[in-house]
């Protein structure tokens, strides 16, 4: 019951959070310099033609009535029109949905596959001298390597050399597999490092704080075997913050996904967004932003739920919201 | 109590401060004048261009000076502006509690649900490309983080016996925050502070380097990767000489960081930048 109880709240406070993001975005499309009119109807167009483009897209009522016919619509799944290619944004953006979350997926899997097992390698070998600096300033350098830096770095080295992997050129995976890999291995790798490095970095401390653990120093009193140990003991007790540290990355890497597609030219929705940007097609850079938003609070509300079935007691006393 | 830095942080702390002398060198023109043709377009670095010229055949070494000063201005600008309302709203609502603490708790919700890079591209549409959008955009990404921690620590400090003491005697507001309050919460504030300045130089880099952040002829290390980015095949020290200060620069930040959390907040968890 309380369990129930605190999982309405949460899902209320998601709620009231993405309403706020609704709020802020429609304020800022709002803001966005250029106006609507002059915008489709160039430079000449009479006031009775203004008029007339206003009444009929609704831009002569109150903001508040606006925003509310926005909200209704983007409820309703219809994320307005492009207004340079006249098609629905939502249709666009579906198109380009799977680049983005390929390249996404692909990232956060080598994050979880890499970043764990290295967090726990050098937690369990932690020493404190020489070895623990050169590890430390290692993941450093990988949180600290902009996604653009390494980005151009390795279009470079790869169009330069021919090192095998193709830049640029994307390729669907529903019209050849291997090649869609080919053309997606370079960005993913390039987008991963970050949250290979965090999610080492975040690991490693998360198990040195269960390492210290009266009931990790019985198992090895018992004499129960290191893999035993890590994988019974260590790992799920240091799950928590890795889980939520996933939230954060997801919502970093739908960011570095936008350059790293810009960089490697992908036709994804973050190199979309930035194009619209370039051209004020505000219709679609206002949906873009709503969805990497709304992505990161569902997320956010998953990864509770993770975290509360991983570790029982976290559940219902648990911070409610993220520290 | 007071564990000096170690080694390493102070490696960090001279690596930034030699970075700023390398900026500051710009505004005497040390290496020369940065939008001076000297030589050859594309010529490899070498003793009369030590980064080498870019597709002008303007020496690389004074531009990367002026890219790593207006890259360290407005980051630093844009730090001070976040810490200055952050500490205040964050130490208001910590202390104060109840509907202010809501409403700050909330809009900071929101604002950190955008991604760091997704923020600045919508503040830059919204400003229109510049400077000026760099600035806000930074400010805007690293508002949520740093006023979440500063509350946290403001809470903790408001239960203090000497902020208790400090009631009974009858101190105002003004005075019990700003005497007894903010100096307890000034560790998590400078830490807070230097990982939100790798956050800002990130953030410039990304923006400026999609061409939304400060714009051409004006230098930062995001504009010179971007604009090294269309000679890069035949010219790749138009983007290694400002990427490997880009990197080095925030590295130095994020270590100093380590080492200065290490110190004023032994035993906080690594929140991630």
């Amino acid at each position: 019951m309380r369990l129930a109880l605190w999982w309405s709240g949460r899902a209320l406070s998601s709620a009231a959070t993405l309403l706020g993001v609704s709020i802020l975005i429609f304020a800022a499309v709002r803001m966005m310099p250029g106006g609507f009119a002059e915008t489709i109807l160039g430079p000449f167009a009479t006031p009775e033609q203004k008029a007339e483009l206003a009444a009929r897209y609704g831009l002569d009522q109150p903001v508040f009535m606006q925003y509310w016919h926005w909200l209704t619509a983007v409820a309703g799944g219809d994320l307005g029109t492009s207004m340079i290619s006249r098609e629905p944004v939502s249709l666009e953006l579906l198109a380009r949905l799977p680049v983005t979350a390929e390249l996404t997926i692909l990232s956060v899997a080598a994050a979880i596959l890499l970043g764990v097992p290295l967090g726990v390698l050098t937690a369990v070998r932690a020493r404190p001298d020489g070895g623990a600096a050169v590890g430390r300033l290692l993941s450093g350098l990988g949180v600290s390597v902009p996604e653009f830096v390494l980005g151009s770095l390795a279009v470079f080295l790869f169009s330069r050399y021919a090192l095998g992997l193709s830049v640029g050129g994307y390729v669907p995976v529903t019209v050849d597999p291997a090649a869609n890999l080919r053309s997606m291995v370079l960005p993913a790798a390039v987008l991963s490092i970050f949250a290979i490095s965090a999610t080492a970095r975040t690991t490693r401390d998360a198990v040195l704080g269960v390492l210290v653990e009266p009931y990790v120093t019985a198992a090895v009193a018992r004499g129960e075997s290191p893999w035993f140990i890590i994988t019974r003991h260590i790992l799920r007790n240091a799950a928590a913050p890795v889980v939520t540290l996933t939230a954060t990355i997801t919502a970093y890497l739908l960011g570095g996904a936008l350059v790293v597609e810009y960089v490697f030219n992908l036709p994804g929705i973050g190199s979309y967004v930035v194009q619209a940007v370039g051209r004020r097609d505000y219709a679609v850079v206002q949906a873009g932003v709503l969805l990497a938003a709304a992505v990161f609070i569902v997320m956010n509300v998953l990864v509770d739920l993770m975290v509360g079935t991983l570790d029982p007691r976290l559940g219902v006393t648990a911070k409610g919201r993220r520290a | 109590m007071r564990r000096p830095l170690d080694l390493l942080s102070k490696g960090g702390l001279g690596c930034l401060l030699a970075l700023v002398a390398f900026a500051l060198g710009s505004t005497v023109d040390l290496a020369g004048d940065p939008d001076a043709i000297v030589g050859p377009r594309l010529a490899p670095p070498g003793p009369e261009w030590w980064m080498g010229t870019d597709n002008l055949g303007r020496s690389m070494l004074p531009r990367v000076m002026e890219g790593v000063g207006t890259t360290l201005l407005l980051s630093c600008t844009a730090v001070l502006l976040t810490a200055a309302v952050s500490a205040a709203f964050g130490i208001l609502a910590g202390y104060r509690g109840g509907y202010l603490n809501e409403v700050v708790l909330r809009l900071v919700e929101v604002l950190y649900s955008f991604p760091a890079i997704v923020l600045a591209v919508l503040v830059a549409a919204v400003l229109g490309p510049g400077q000026f959008a760099a600035l806000a955009s930074i400010v805007l990404v690293t508002i949520p983080l740093m006023t979440r921690l500063v509350r946290a620590a403001a809470v903790g400090v408001s239960q203090r016996d000497y902020v208790t003491a400090a009631v009974i005697s009858g101190a105002r507001l003004p005075r019990i925050l700003g005497r007894h309050v903010l100096p307890n919460v000034a560790g998590t504030i400078a830490v807070q502070g230097t990982y939100a300045l790798s956050v800002g130089i990130s953030v410039e880099g990304g923006l400026s380097f999609l061409g939304f952040g400060v714009q051409p002829p004006q230098a930062s290390l995001g504009v010179l990767i971007r604009q090294g980015g269309s000679y890069m095949i035949a010219a790749p020290w138009l983007i290694i000489g400002p990427g490997t200060v880009l990197v080095v620069a925030i590295l130095a930040i994020n270590v100093f960081g380590d080492g200065l959390r290490d110190r004023l907040e032994p035993r906080e968890t690594r929140s991630l930048t």
